[in-house]
């Protein structure tokens, strides 16, 4: 059984994600049973699962979106809104560019720099990183899916934040732009920086993880670094659709 | 304060607003210079019972654009990206750089506020100016402390329909609510022929601040008192639900 049992310790480390015995129940519902894991600085933590397990929910909860019905998921141990200044210790890109379609690119990014209390020059810096200067001026309703996520990247970028929290990071973007996601994203860890994506393309995530946290009906079917989940398997993926698929618990 | 000018900076950035700006701007002097030329007659020969009412008809109806605007300052947040664009919601944004809540609603509610008071002055101006060239020397003095009541009517109207909006997350319902009840037909107006209590609605009360109607029962003072509880009931309310409700939800 490749499911770790952790071991909760309610010490605070910096830039640590802690999600433990998340609990979510929308109606009758149960979304998540019970998630724990953890995302370290310095690495790239994988959350993986196929559409529907719970991957959006857990990281809503943790970004203050959404209210847990047990369990906590904090952030350097604390709650997100907690944090005095958060674009600036946590950078997120859920659904979309997270932007209102009828307003630019660029404005949408003044008025986050303002929220922040950022300069305006941070705001060309990051459009410059996500390669969005040319189309800054543009609406956002006239970008491609692309385009969009690019947006919402550069939005997550704006405060140069300790830690990235993404969904889907590479869901719509062209070859080029997954490699852009897959730079990016090891630079952040390298420089010791926390990255925790979710995933369903395990393909893509591969080559980009150094953790990984399998996710399945709502809870943790797997979880440790990269080789440790793939285990046997040739690839990840193998091991992720052995782990997900109904007869998951007999992986070994 | 960073909040607050974030939320400004969000609503000037957005063509609707500017749309929801003009309409209050603009609409109150054309209203009331059409209303002037109406009524130009009756006023000279003396037998205009509508008086009293030059000028603020144009102001009553202006409320629209603030109307617009406290609607689409809640709307627009949860507006849903197409599916092609990823679905998002600028709402997740605005949680994720704002992280408290109440933050984020008082910041928008002040800047929706902020502007509302900006559009009603210039609306007043332009709204005097055109009488005073209409009517000339039979134009009505227009009284401080009424037009003090025309600016609290606006900033309160754009409150209850920003709270309505908290409360729908979609612009159709309040807006279709709203500015049918503002303009076509008054629901506390039909409601007032049948039971007295539709005195006490918001928008009943809040125009007495600066209405002179026949059949009054608050002065400016108490029928600007009533508008206020509900903005304060309504804006609990949208507050606690903003509050508690889960983005996803």
């Amino acid at each position: 059984m490749l499911l770790y049992t952790w071991n909760h310790n309610r010490k605070e480390v910096l830039w640590l994600l802690t999600i433990h015995n998340l609990v979510k129940r929308r109606g009758n519902r149960e979304i998540l049973s019970g998630i724990s894991f953890i995302a370290r600085p310095g690495r790239v933590t994988g959350f993986l699962g196929p559409n529907g397990a719970g991957k959006s929910s857990t990281l809503r909860i943790l970004l203050g979106l959404d209210r847990a019905t047990s369990g906590s998921a904090l952030i350097h141990g604390k709650a997100f809104a907690e944090l005095p200044n958060p674009l600036t210790t946590v950078g997120a890109a859920l659904d979309g560019s997270g932007a209102h379609p009828m307003r630019t690119g660029r404005a949408h990014l003044r008025w986050l720099a303002r929220a922040a209390g950022l300069p305006r020059s941070r705001v060309e810096e990051v459009l410059e990183i996500a390669g969005l200067t040319n189309a800054a001026g543009r609406r956002v309703g006239s970008y491609s899916l692309g385009m969009g996520r690019r947006l919402a990247m550069a939005a997550a970028l704006l405060g140069d934040p300790e830690i990235l929290i993404l969904d889907e990071p590479v869901n719509g973007l062209d070859p080029e732009g997954i490699r852009w996601i897959r730079t990016l994203l090891r630079e952040r860890a390298a420089s010791g920086n926390t990255v925790l994506l979710s995933s369903h393309l395990m393909g893509e995530l591969a080559e980009t993880v150094d953790d990984v946290v399998v996710i399945h009906h709502g809870k943790v079917v797997a979880d440790g670094t990269l080789a440790e989940v793939t285990g046997n398997h040739s690839t990840l993926e193998s091991a992720f659709f052995a782990l997900t698929s109904e007869r998951g618990g007999d992986v070994s | 304060m960073r909040a607050f000018q974030a939320e400004l900076s969000k609503l000037f950035s957005l063509p609707g607003i500017w749309l929801a700006v003009l309409i209050g701007a603009v609409a109150p002097a054309g209203i009331s210079a059409l209303d002037s030329i109406a009524q130009k007659e009756d006023i000279v020969a003396g037998i205009s019972t509508r008086l009293p009412e030059a000028g603020f008809i144009g102001l009553v109806l202006g409320v629209q654009g603030v109307i617009i605007l406290g609607v689409l300052a809640v709307s627009s947040e949860y507006l849903t990206e197409s599916s092609e664009s990823g679905a998002g919601h600028q709402i997740t944004t605005s949680l994720t750089a704002v992280p408290s809540r109440i933050h984020v609603l008082l910041a928008k509610a002040g800047a929706v506020a902020v502007i509302s008071i900006l559009q009603c002055i210039f609306a007043i101006l332009t709204t005097v100016s055109v009488t005073h060239l209409m009517l000339g020397e039979y134009t009505p003095s227009f009284e401080g402390s009424r037009l003090l009541g025309t600016v609290c009517y606006w900033v309160f109207t754009a409150l209850l329909a920003f709270a309505f909006t908290v409360l729908t997350k979609n612009a159709l319902i309040p807006l279709a609510v709203l500015l049918i009840n503002s303009s076509l037909v008054s629901f506390s107006v039909l409601l007032s022929k049948i039971t007295k209590l539709a005195y006490y609605l918001p928008d009943r009360a809040g125009a007495e601040m600066f209405m002179v109607m026949g059949d009054r029962i608050h002065t400016p003072f108490t029928g600007g008192l009533v508008m206020f509880g509900w903005v304060a009931v309504l804006f609990i309310i949208a507050a606690i639900v903003f509050l508690r409700r889960d983005v996803a939800a």
